[in-house]
């Protein structure tokens, strides 16, 4: 925990100037699309790295469908080629095993605790979610993590974030990791729009300084200017999440965990978040929890596949979204 | 994890806020506001005033009694406060605690200060009355933060504890409301301790275990120094000096236990809030 950079680093600060740059860009970005593919194509430029089939998140997906699928299946068995290669880990996971006690009889009382212990009984029942995960993402790596509802996603999400202790393995992080598991945490709605934004500043470890520093740009990019004042209850949900948006988009840090919650909202604001993943493509360690396969294509530079709290699939994230959309035939 | 890291300054600032918000919300909706910190301590004050002071003629041989009554319902009501707020505050934090990681104890230090807040403005109260009632300042007073700190540190001792195991049994906060209540009759805030000890030999004896209270250290000693040495404190009902350590041991123990205790289990909150 005390491996976290000190805000007061330079580095800090040079992310943080960044970040404000993204946010521009994200405004005046009007064709998602277009934007996406530049920044893929510098990409490819700085990284060196041979733009085929499988690592391409340009390419039109349909054009070599027929041999990706062929591909897919095979990619249940082996892992493929890491696109990314002889750089360093950002996230290195081994042997990761997780398992909840679920109460079976109402044991949240005192009393009841004294009597199963009294009986013997146990008063939960064991379930497990992780069963030894291990992958491992490069920096610069932009990695989807995709499965269905309940396969261990989101536990494997707070157990990176450092908010679970793991039963057992290693999660080895190199740099600062910001994870996003929702927006606007700690928002309160007794309180009024702008000191929630430095509530949850403080939460994502800004400084006051730094979020008086960010603050109108915060607002402007939320498009919340006359609301600020207001208490958050009486916010509409859509301005709550366009608040809690353009503070989230302000953290930086050398790893970002995003979860699928940044997929809400309206068009408009899907095209915002989209920018958004797209800006962070080339350079910014990137891990995506989603269900969206179309996402998944877009932004991925590889994905892992998460069943039954074990890696199903990893690789391209063609192979791996075929291999999801299999996971129902 | 350790108290070390509550010097790094992203935990200061996340300290900062987080007793900025539990202030601003703690009297929200209210007409009166802040002013309700010092009229809930006042009321109190009244209602014992009449009963026990007016009706019973408690406190007849102790000089400035009014303000020697003030200043224990001011402490004992920090000490309510300063625990209730603490022992709840990991489970209303819950949705902080199942997004992100950080470090857990900041949330009950965050939750007891707003006692302490709401105490600085009470003893400002305390003393434009003492002043009033024509109690001379001294020098001693300046040992009054001390026993504050002392006071603190015992209320912050039993928030860990008690915290972290409200977590999974939330009898706790039901078993600490009636115990609080037997508490109060066992610190001598409404009646002089003089009266206790000179009741037989029972009487006697039980002066003295009461004292050796951290709690009724406190508020005797800060009843010395703030307003009359006619006060009995620790140090002058119990002549063992040894046993004169006991409520400094009791505050020792209890913190770096409880520290230890609410370490190893916060790990755990995530999942069981």
């Amino acid at each position: 925990m005390s491996k976290k950079k000190h805000p007061k680093s330079p580095l800090y600060h040079k992310n943080q100037k960044k970040s404000i740059g993204i946010a521009k860009q994200a405004i005046n970005s009007t064709e998602p699309v277009e934007n996406l593919c530049k920044t893929c194509a510098k990409q490819d430029k700085i990284s060196g790295n041979p733009v085929d089939n499988q690592s391409s998140t340009c390419a039109n997906p349909e054009e070599n469908s027929e041999n990706i699928v062929q591909k897919a299946q095979d990619s249940v068995q082996k892992p493929a080629k890491n696109p990314v290669q002889n750089s360093e880990n950002a996230i290195k996971v081994t042997g990761l095993h997780k398992s909840f006690h679920l109460p079976t009889e109402r044991a949240s009382g005192l009393k009841q605790a004294i009597f199963n212990w009294l009986k013997g009984v146990k008063g939960y029942t064991e379930h497990k979610v992780l069963s030894g995960i291990d992958f491992e993402v490069k920096k610069g790596e932009f990695v989807g993590i995709v499965g269905r509802n309940g396969s261990g996603k989101s536990t494997l999400l707070k157990l990176l974030a450092q908010i679970y202790i793991p039963d057992s393995g290693k999660i080895e992080v190199n740099g600062t990791l910001v994870p996003f598991i929702e927006l606007g945490v700690g928002f309160n709605p007794e309180l009024t729009g702008r000191e929630n934004v430095y509530l949850n500043g403080a939460l994502l470890g800004f400084s006051n300084k730094e979020m008086d520093a960010m603050y109108d740009e915060i607002v402007h990019f939320a498009e919340l200017e006359p609301f600020m004042d207001a208490k958050l209850k009486n916010y509409s949900s859509g301005m709550q999440v366009r608040l809690a948006f353009s503070i989230a988009i302000r953290a930086r840090g050398d790893i970002l965990i995003l979860d699928e919650v940044l997929a809400v909202g309206d068009a408009e604001f899907q095209g915002k978040c989209n920018d958004y993943f797209a800006s962070l493509h080339g350079g910014q360690t990137v891990i995506l929890v989603t269900h969206s396969m179309e996402n998944v294509r877009r932004f991925c530079d590889r994905a892992i596949l998460i069943e039954q709290g074990k890696v199903a699939a990893e690789g391209s994230p063609e192979e791996v979204a075929k291999a999801y959309e299999n996971l129902w035939q | 994890m350790g108290f070390p890291n509550i010097l790094c300054q992203k935990n200061r600032i996340l300290l900062g806020e987080l007793v900025k918000t539990d202030f601003k919300l703690r009297y929200q909706g209210s007409i009166l506001g802040y002013t309700w910190a010092v009229l809930r301590p006042l009321l109190m004050f009244a209602i014992l005033y009449i009963v026990f002071a007016k009706m019973l003629n408690f406190g007849n041989d102790i000089p400035h009694y009014p303000v020697y009554l003030l200043t224990g319902t001011v402490l004992w009501n920090f000490f309510t406060e300063c625990t209730g707020l603490g022992i709840n505050s990991i489970v209303g934090r819950g949705d902080l605690i199942r997004k992100i990681s950080f470090p857990k104890y900041i949330i009950v230090v965050s939750a007891t200060s707003t006692a302490l807040i709401n105490l600085a403005i009470n003893l400002c109260v305390i003393i434009i009355f003492a002043l009033i009632n024509g109690v001379a300042p001294t020098w001693t007073w300046l040992l009054v933060p001390f026993l504050i700190l002392e006071l603190y540190l015992f209320s912050l001792g039993i928030s860990f504890l008690l915290g972290a195991i409200n977590v999974k049994y939330r009898d706790i906060t039901s078993i600490w409301d009636v115990l609080i209540q037997a508490l109060f009759y066992a610190v001598p805030i409404i009646y002089p301790l003089s009266m206790v000890l000179s009741s037989g030999s029972f009487g006697a004896l039980a002066g003295r275990i009461i004292m050796l209270n951290p709690i009724a250290q406190v508020i005797q000693d800060v009843r010395y120094t703030l307003i009359t040495d006619a006060t009995m404190t620790t140090w002058s009902v119990i002549n063992n000096p040894l046993l004169r350590l006991v409520p400094f041991l009791i505050v020792i123990v209890l913190l770096i236990a409880a520290s230890l205790f609410f370490r190893k289990k916060s790990k755990h909150f995530a999942e069981e809030v």
